[in-house]
């Protein structure tokens, strides 16, 4: 496929989308009406105040105890706007500390609640809903606290089990939608759930993937038996680049059962920050030819979300980064890598693609490559993130696309690192819907990178 | 020198990819075919082998890695003259020369890293990520002293002192002379190494006496300094017991000792100290210090639990809490304490106790019965006297001297296992109403290494540090690791004679000051 042929179709879908974006509606960034977002933005010593009292939320006691957080974080931040002036000098008193806490705790909850779609998939179960009537699916993914014990590994697998079941409950009997339930390769199931080896395990270990994988393995088995007999969709996330070795086998080795060819549909994740991401497709791509099972495996492309991580702990320990440091080096690599899936899918490899970015120009180039290999709508999914994705989402749907949102369930308590990082991720000058949010002209968002 | 790049720890094995994992496994194929090791008294140019000394495996106690001699008082005794002979030469060499014998010393290591990682791993049981970092902070220390030192004679050169008209005021470090140097095997290649490296760098002999539980570590690393070209005199080689520190120690010609070890012989040190010019020492020898820890971790209510688990875990169990900076006692608010507790048990439960050599474990064997049946003899305390949490049952391999992770909780406040170093396996955990409770029961320790504090209030965070005695205070993280250069290390109280190791002022421990003032007013005028 060459770049340069692909490019004014790129061009063209791209205007395309941006013309279905929601007129008026507030951008993502906007959408956070807190006024403390704005100041997060603009303020490097707000913004960190900011995460690290949102961090800490769920580990005060009281409302006085929350505002002695808050004012403690803001006493840090050397030049204050006056509403925060304001909020420090309720700190002086209980009952305004009272208050603050009171007001504190209704906006977390409040930004936690555009990325969280509910405590468990029951409470989700209204949003799952709307969005397959608007033509949506979703992959739900179940938040939950660090598991360091067999206990909670065993707690964090009966949770998706049950999910398992209550999501079917959740789409039976809503109307088709063909284009989320056939591909060019078959029926694709209603129910989508990710899951996280590090959940599923207290054992990962970065210098013996093998521990992690054997433990992961026991739990992931009657994950995926409960997902063939409920006909759903199981998808195993990727996370930082310790467990990648561990994850990796874990999928590979696991859905090579013979117990597994039957089903279920089963996806892994791509990461295209990284440098060996090309490698990586390779290998699950060699793993497709090699072991032919009911449903293609679903690659999810991804640029990444653990960069900072990488690359923090990358310097600290003298190591070269795993990850690209120039975010246009991980672009052009997430677009090589979808050329490289469309291609291989179109010579015959057993593969679905998914395509999860909210850069405008990613999305456009997948849907154009996968064109231009000859495939379908329906043949490549695009999926965005709850709260952050809303937007492209509905371009995406509107345009007779496939997409899927991926939705976090869980309290506030279990969804704060998710909610941590999305918060984190989106007020970085350096992502895409900060550029967007801040009116850069459509020719430098949809600019080849 | 100036050409010198900047001080940068060297990096860490990237064990998280199979290939290096692989690699370090096939040194120790290598390593294993060559053992045992054989450690000679080594002085000057003579070499005397013997078999007093022998090392073997804590996970397979039949297999010897190192058979040494043993220096006797009267090598000691020669040991001292040959260095002393060596000591004008090796004093009045350049700094700058010094220092680039001890960075072609890091460059040999650097070569042979893969084998000394392996060599830690078999003498010590040491699993290989803690192995790896041993030998990394060995390369640091070489590589920091030898700038250190460098600079330090610049800045002696250039001269910081005042200098009204009429008045020449010049401060230079000069070397002490003899340095003893005791080891401890816990660390066996980076604090040997350390010690050795200050007092060369500095311009002073060495004599190394490695602990008799890895005299294979000590002698590899005064084989790398000798071919790196510091002289034959400068640096010898004591392997032994008890008694020839014993002796180093005590000799009358010994300007400097410094020991890593524990509290009673450190003691015996400084009393030896104190005795020495009884015995004919013209000098206070002076004791550099780094002995034992009771290191506390408070964790305050609003803790982020899934950090603190993780870094409590790691600080107490790796390396089965064999190192002077594990953590020993939890000091938690009331408010969380049973969260913590059962997440504690459960992530002690599933630690890997086995061989070092696999990858994957936490908790290897400790490095002897003796230590063995001293943790176990804790952990039974704690049992009759309290409640063990974790660890009571769990099976351990027979030949060996493991032991499985233990948590106690509920332990009378006297109990010697909340007062007492254990240096194994063994964590208490114990409740408090607030951080304030927490600091009256730190500060009621003699010990005050390290310590550890998970909160989120910085309010609170600044009022533990202002109350903590520790030498080393980690915040929000394990409190293990310390690195050259970056948290350089050493306790207060008890716990040391307050020296830094890694850190900007370590060497000044390793000098003699002076300053000489001439006065450069003749018949009144300046001149």
């Amino acid at each position: 496929m060459d770049p340069a042929t692909l490019e004014p179709r790129v061009q063209a879908i791209g205007r395309d989308l941006a013309a279905a974006l929601p007129r008026g509606g507030k951008g993502p960034l906007r959408a956070l009406d807190e006024k403390a977002m704005d100041y997060a933005a603009q303020d490097a010593e707000l913004r960190a105040a900011l995460f690290r009292f949102v961090d800490v939320v769920p580990a005060c006691r009281s409302l006085d105890d929350l505002a002695r957080h808050l004012t403690a974080f803001l006493d840090d931040v050397g030049d204050r706007p006056p509403s925060i002036e304001a909020a420090m000098r309720m700190g002086d008193s209980r009952a305004g500390r009272a208050a603050l806490g009171g007001a504190a705790a209704v906006g977390v909850r409040r930004m936690a609640h555009r990325f969280i779609v509910g405590a468990t998939p029951a409470d989700a179960s209204a949003v799952l809903r709307a969005l397959w009537q608007s033509g949506v699916g979703a992959s739900v993914d179940l938040l939950g606290e660090a598991t360091v014990t067999s206990a909670e590994a065993d707690r964090y697998a009966a949770r998706c089990a049950e999910a398992l079941d209550a999501l079917a409950g959740v789409y039976a009997g809503l109307p088709a939608r063909p284009l989320l339930e056939a591909d060019g390769a078959g029926p694709t199931p209603r129910v989508n759930l990710s899951v996280k080896t590090s959940a599923l395990t207290p054992l990962l270990r970065p210098d013996a993937p093998d521990l992690g994988r054997e433990d992961a393995a026991g739990r992931l088995r009657p994950l995926l038996r409960r997902a063939h007999a409920a006909g759903a969709h199981l998808h195993i996330d990727m996370e930082s680049f310790d467990s990648i070795e561990a994850v990796t086998d874990l999928v590979l080795t696991v859905l090579a059962e013979d117990e597994f060819a039957a089903g279920p549909s089963a996806g892994v994740v791509l990461q295209a920050y990284l440098r060996e991401s090309p490698a990586q497709l390779e290998r699950l791509l060699t793993w497709t030819r090699e072991h032919q099972r009911a449903s293609p495996l679903t690659v999810r492309l991804v640029k990444g979300a653990y960069w900072d991580h990488e690359v923090v702990e990358a310097v600290q320990h003298g190591w070269k980064p795993p990850v690209f440091e120039v975010k246009a080096d991980s672009d052009r690599n997430f677009e090589a890598l979808t050329r490289r899936l469309v291609e291989a899918r179109a010579g015959g490899a057993p593969v679905r693609i998914a395509i999860a970015s909210h850069n405008l120009r990613s999305v456009a180039h997948a849907i154009a490559a996968n064109e231009q290999a000859g495939g379908g709508p329906a043949d490549l999914e695009l999926q965005v993130l709850r709260g952050l994705g809303d937007e492209l989402q509905a371009a995406l749907a509107a345009t007779g696309r496939r997409v899927r949102t991926y939705c976090p369930v869980g309290d506030l308590v279990a969804g704060m690192a998710y909610l941590v990082r999305r918060l984190l991720e989106n007020t970085s000058n350096e992502s895409f819907l900060h550029d967007q949010a801040t009116g850069a002209p459509l020719d430098e968002l949809l600019a080849a990178p | 020198m100036s050409a010198l790049a900047p001080f940068a720890n060297e990096p860490l094995a990237e064990l998280r990819r199979a290939p290096e994992r692989e690699r370090l496994l096939a040194a120790l194929r290598e390593l294993d075919a060559e053992l045992p090791l054989r450690v000679p008294v080594w002085i000057g140019d003579g070499r005397r082998e013997g078999d007093a000394i022998v090392s073997t495996d804590p996970g397979a106690p039949g297999r010897v890695v190192a058979v040494a001699a043993a220096a006797s008082a009267a090598e000691v005794d020669a040991a001292v003259a040959d260095a002393r002979a060596a000591f004008p030469s090796w004093a009045a060499t350049p700094a700058a020369e010094r220092a680039a014998a001890l960075l072609r010393a890091a460059a040999l290591l650097r070569e042979r890293r893969a084998r000394l990682t392996a060599l830690a791993v078999r003498e010590c049981a040491k699993p290989w990520d803690q192995a790896d970092a041993d030998v990394c902070e060995a390369i640091d220390f070489l590589e920091y002293y030898a700038r250190g030192a460098v600079i330090l004679a610049e800045r002696d050169a250039a001269g910081e002192l005042l200098q009204p008209p009429g008045e020449r005021n010049v401060l230079v470090h000069r070397p002490r002379g003899v340095c003893g140097v005791i080891a401890p095997w816990n660390f066996p290649l980076a604090i040997p190494l350390g010690m050795t490296a200050a007092a060369l760098a500095t311009g002073n002999c060495a004599l190394l006496k490695p602990a008799e539980q890895a005299p294979g570590c000590g002698g590899e690393l005064v084989r790398a300094l000798r071919e790196a070209g510091v002289p034959a005199g400068a640096v010898a080689l004591l392997p032994g017991d008890g008694a020839t520190g014993a002796a180093l120690a005590a000799h009358p010609q010994v300007q400097t000792i410094a020991f890593t070890g524990s509290v009673p012989v450190g003691l015996e040190i400084l009393r030896a100290a104190a005795e020495a010019p009884a015995r004919g020492a013209r000098h206070l020898p002076r004791v550099v210090a780094e002995t034992g820890g009771k290191n506390c971790v408070i964790v305050d209510a609003d803790a982020d639990l899934d950090d603190a688990v993780p870094g409590i875990i790691g600080s107490a169990f790796a390396y089965a809490g064999q190192k002077c900076s594990a953590a020993s006692r939890v000091l938690v608010h009331e408010a969380i304490a049973d969260a913590l507790l059962e997440r504690l048990a459960g992530a002690a439960q599933v630690l890997v106790v086995g061989q070092a050599e696999t990858f994957g474990t936490t908790v290897p064997p400790v490095i002897e019965r003796d230590a063995q049946e001293r943790v176990a003899r804790y952990a039974e305390l704690a049992a009759r006297t309290g409640r063990l949490v974790a660890g009571g049952e769990t099976a351990v391999p027979a030949e060996g001297w493991f032991r499985a992770p233990v948590i106690a909780a509920d332990l009378p406040s006297d109990s010697p296992v909340l007062h007492e170093e254990i240096f194994g396996p063994l964590l208490a955990v114990e409740r408090v109403t607030g951080v304030d409770e927490a600091c009256d029961r730190v500060d009621a320790l003699a010990f005050a290494l390290t310590g550890g504090l998970y909160c989120r209030n910085p309010r609170t965070v600044e009022h533990v540090i202002a109350r903590s005695p520790v030498g080393n205070l980690y915040v929000n993280r394990a409190i293990t690791g310390a690195m050259v250069g970056r948290q350089p290390f050493g306790g207060n109280r008890l716990s040391g004679t307050g020296t830094k190791a890694g850190g900007p002022d370590y060497l000044l421990h390793f000098t003699e000051p002076q300053v000489v003032t001439e006065n450069t007013v003749r018949h009144g005028l300046v001149v």
